[in-house]
């Protein structure tokens, strides 16, 4: 499993309005470059401390919902909203790694394959 | 040109590709390599305990959900419908949590996106095309040490 943590209040979702939106700023992460590098234990290309300067998504528009849904199987039901979504995002890898490099994202050339929001109760609050 | 910035303008050369588009190339094809920047070593999820104080050593570490998708053989569903079948359809869709023993709020986000990237070194700047799966879960859960915490969770 991936994850991080992120601050206090850095997700909201809007159920009633529709929306939903995750502001984060200078979330310490790793350049690993490759995606076969992260799953190599050796990390034969390295790992590198890198940082999110920002990062700010909003998922909104909905075109679908999915109310009372339930999966016994999975264990989980909840109330689903699938929508569009755009990114801002600014991201460096330091120079002092080697590997200085820095990314600054176009939010309007953003194609959302997918997204949605919603709320759930999973595992043991199924 | 030294060794170091011939690497590095390598790099620069080539396109930021997320998780999901390489593991997907690379079940397919021998794929091209990207770049890639993003948490994707595994890692415990710790949160902020939202109601405990922020000052903590220790965060909580929430369970992942059973489910596993192989490859790459992690604990999570590919981004799509909740709804999905899970005959055509059993590795993406279904939860978009990666956290079980959990309720809250959710949201993912499979998108494709573009930008500037810059060779800090040699200053070198081009365009990169993303391809990222980002979430996040805040809300309560049963940790590993079985009690119950409050957080947020963020999937880069």
């Amino acid at each position: 499993m991936w994850g991080s943590s992120f601050p206090t209040g850095s997700g909201r979702v809007d159920i009633g309005g529709g929306s939903a939106e995750l502001l984060v700023q200078n979330i310490c992460l790793f350049d690993v470059f490759i995606v076969p590098n992260s799953f190599d234990p050796n990390h034969a290309l390295g790992i590198f401390g890198a940082v999110i300067n920002s990062m700010k998504i909003e998922w909104s528009g909905v075109t679908r919902s999915v109310v009372g849904f339930s999966d016994a199987t999975n264990k989980f039901r909840g109330d689903f909203f699938e929508c569009s979504a755009t990114i801002a995002v600014s991201a460096t890898t330091p120079k002092d790694t080697g590997h200085g490099f820095h990314f600054e994202s176009d939010p309007a050339t953003t194609h959302t394959n997918f997204a949605q929001f919603g709320s759930e109760h999973n595992g043991v609050f199924f | 040109m030294d060794e170091k910035n011939s690497e590095s303008r390598q790099r620069l050369q080539q396109k930021l590709l997320s998780r999901r588009n390489l593991i997907r190339r690379a079940a397919g094809t021998a794929a091209g390599a990207g770049l890639l920047l993003g948490s994707v070593v595994p890692m415990s999820a710790r949160t902020d305990d939202e109601g405990e104080g922020d000052g903590s050593m220790c965060k909580a570490v929430p369970r992942p959900i059973p489910h596993i998708t192989t490859p790459p053989g992690q604990h999570f569903f590919f981004p799509g419908p909740v709804d999905a079948s899970a005959a055509t359809s059993p590795n993406a869709g279904h939860d978009p949590s990666i956290i079980t023993d959990f309720k809250g709020v959710v949201a993912n986000a499979d998108m494709v996106f573009s930008g500037t990237g810059t060779d800090l070194n040699t200053g070198a700047s081009a365009k990169y095309d993303f391809h990222a799966d980002m979430r996040f879960m805040r809300g309560v859960f049963v940790g590993l040490d079985n009690e119950q915490h409050s957080g947020t969770i963020g999937f880069i």
